[in-house]
């Protein structure tokens, strides 16, 4: 009886789908192929992040949607982001290490460097893989931007309450 | 410890010797001056030992005390630790004559027979006991729950205790040996994850005693919750009402030091739920481990079984820890049954209330967190007709037992209510009985024998 948290976002008529997982709307305002969702409800960013310190804990996890998958990236992401947050003594140099991460390669599946292969299923096209890479690459920056006001503080030091779970890894990837 | 007939027991000890290791042990090459302070401690060398508190706190003010824990995981290892732990408490604790008096001790429901055989080879030879009775802990965690001297016998005794987890279920008195189920989390478990997420977290304690202030920040803080990810954001909104703080003094230098403590409060407890979060080798939550053992037993026992689930141990004491357990069970049970009813198309009609009656028996003025040895006194008889009690009179007498098991130590207290002390004495083992038989008449307890 694993308990991790699923995603809401179990309906999926009407949302584009690449590589096997739904293109879910964002509240974003970073340009990408994502669709615009509403400022007042939660998108899967904010279900990641508030999942995160529960789910991170678990070893084995039990998809029960396509949006799933994607949660589950986001969660491993969001564990990458602490691991290199861990030095950054300011809000400051938390940015820039997040920066640098975002300026990285973004690889899809079937590439090497995904994390999660054969979770989410190769492109059928370039197209479509260059589709998902875009966004991977918005809805990274944006976890980014959430998760840096919630692991620093108002006064910009660093909440050891969060950077503490840098340490730990999630379905036992180690954090790169 | 303690004497029948009161209500409380009267010491409550952790299970540990500290021996002075620097008398034991020497080597016959050691420098002239050893010899001459070992020849000078001569015969006291042997006695030379303390026990319970007295031992932790010896060894941490002098490093020539070396602690032994004689009992891992709810049996006993080391029986020359154990002999020792028990003259003390006899002699210096309890200070009685042990010839006077009947004892009674109580194991684990898994414990060899060999273990009660030297048991009793122990307290015969050593202490030169007039009476034993090694008692099954599950049944006296199951009597102790009531106060009446009628009492329900049949019922799943869940003993999570410092150790090792026991699920064990009774139907009548009987332990139903074959469904006995036991998990490898325990308390220490959860102590051990606590300390790694106070570690991973840089909290500023220092490391030699960073297991000694996990065990106590587990004992005071931690709680069972009903969602982590809802008490995630409970901390978050409200954190001068969740995040405690530690105060301790740093053993070699005196200084004080403080900490935070915030998440491992509830994620401690959540262990038993989600044994995943700590260790990936076992992935089966408590409510699971239960209901599987209630399956296995005997179909017409495990209504009774449901409806009666005691908790006994010490990391039972986490607030909300028995609605935790009810609620997921409830969910176990309700979703099974609701399967069965949809694939017979509802022609059947399942009542899908179960009622479960969760009892503590562990009375929580006590220190809860330590277990204890109870030794009984011998009492005038108050006359019975019968000679030979049956096994479910001796049960039915009354028992309270005054706190949780720890499973460094394996006996548990219990204050026997003065029903029928004449009756208890038939079902001891008896010196003449050891004498003429040997030490094998401890292999055997009533409870085992079962209806079936």
């Amino acid at each position: 009886m694993i308990k991790v948290y699923h995603s809401s976002f179990v309906d999926e008529a009407g949302v584009t789908k690449a590589c096997g997982c739904p293109l879910l709307p964002l509240k974003s305002h970073i340009k990408g192929p994502a669709p615009v969702s509403d400022q007042e409800s939660t998108d899967i960013v904010d279900e990641a992040i508030t999942f995160f310190r529960a789910n991170v804990f678990f070893r084995n996890f039990d998809i029960k949607s396509s949006a799933d998958k994607l949660l589950i990236y986001l969660t491993y992401y969001i564990n990458t982001a602490l691991k290199r947050l861990e030095g950054c003594r300011t809000l400051a140099e938390g940015t820039k290490a997040i920066i640098n991460l975002g300026l990285e390669d973004v690889p899809v599946p079937g590439e090497s460097g995904f994390p999660f292969p054969g979770l989410f299923s190769p492109p059928g096209s370039r197209k479509e893989g260059e589709l998902f890479r875009n966004y991977l690459k918005q809805i990274r920056e944006e976890t980014s931007g959430r998760l840096l006001s919630v692991a620093y503080r108002s006064n910009g030091t660093p909440n050891k309450w969060w950077l503490a779970f840098a340490k730990r890894k999630f379905v036992n990837i180690v954090a790169f | 410890m303690g004497f029948a007939g009161n209500v409380e027991p009267c010491f409550i000890l952790p299970t540990v010797v500290a021996v002075n290791d620097s008398f034991l042990n020497q080597p016959r090459t050691s420098n002239k001056s050893n010899w001459m302070t070992q020849y000078s401690a001569g015969v006291m060398a042997d006695l030379d030992f303390f026990v319970g508190d007295e031992a932790l706190s010896k060894s941490r003010s002098s490093s020539s005390y070396n602690l032994q824990y004689p009992i891992k995981n709810g049996q006993v290892e080391n029986w020359d630790a154990m002999e020792r732990f028990w003259q003390q408490c006899i002699f210096n604790y309890l200070r009685c004559d042990p010839e006077d008096h009947y004892f009674l001790l109580t194991e684990s429901p898994l414990t060899p027979p060999e273990s009660r055989e030297y048991t009793g080879e122990i307290m015969f030879e050593t202490f030169n006991v007039p009476g034993l009775y090694i008692a099954v802990q599950p049944v006296l965690a199951l009597a102790a729950g009531y106060t009446t001297s009628k009492c329900e016998l049949t019922g799943v005794v869940v003993d999570v205790g410092d150790g090792a987890t026991h699920v064990v279920p009774v139907a009548e008195g009987y332990v139903i040996g074959s469904s006995i189920k036991s998990i490898p989390i325990s308390g220490k478990d959860v102590t051990l994850f606590v300390q790694q997420l106070m570690r991973e977290r840089g909290e500023n304690v220092p490391p030699e005693d960073s297991f000694e202030v996990a065990r106590q920040v587990k004992e005071m803080y931690c709680y069972t919750c009903s969602d982590i990810v809802k008490e995630f954001n409970k901390h978050d909104k409200d954190p001068s009402k969740y995040i405690k703080h530690w105060k301790g003094v740093k053993p070699k230098t005196g200084a004080p030091y403080s900490c935070d403590i915030g998440y491992e409060r509830f994620l401690g407890p959540e262990v038993f739920f989600n044994p995943e979060i700590y260790n990936s080798d076992f992935t089966t939550p408590l409510p699971a481990v239960i209901d599987k053992c209630i399956q296995t037993a005997p179909i017409d026992t495990r209504r009774a079984l449901y409806k009666n689930i005691v908790l006994s141990g010490g990391s039972t004491m986490f607030k909300d820890f028995h609605r935790r357990l009810q609620r997921d069970l409830k969910k176990i049970v309700d979703a099974r049954v609701q399967a069965s009813e949809a694939r017979l198309g509802g022609e059947i009609k399942v009542s899908v209330s179960l009622v479960f009656v969760v009892h503590f028996c562990a009375d929580g003025s006590l220190a809860p967190w330590r277990a204890h040895v109870l030794i009984l006194p011998l009492v005038p008889t108050i006359g019975s007709q019968r000679s030979q009690p049956s096994h479910s009179e001796i049960c039915s007498m009354v028992w309270r037992i005054s706190a949780c098991f720890n499973s460094r130590v394996l006996y548990v207290v219990a204050s026997i209510d003065m029903h029928n002390p004449s009756r208890f004495k038939q079902a001891c083992h008896t010196k003449a009985e050891y004498e003429e038989y040997g030490a094998s008449i401890c292999r055997t307890n009533p409870v085992f024998k079962g209806m079936y």
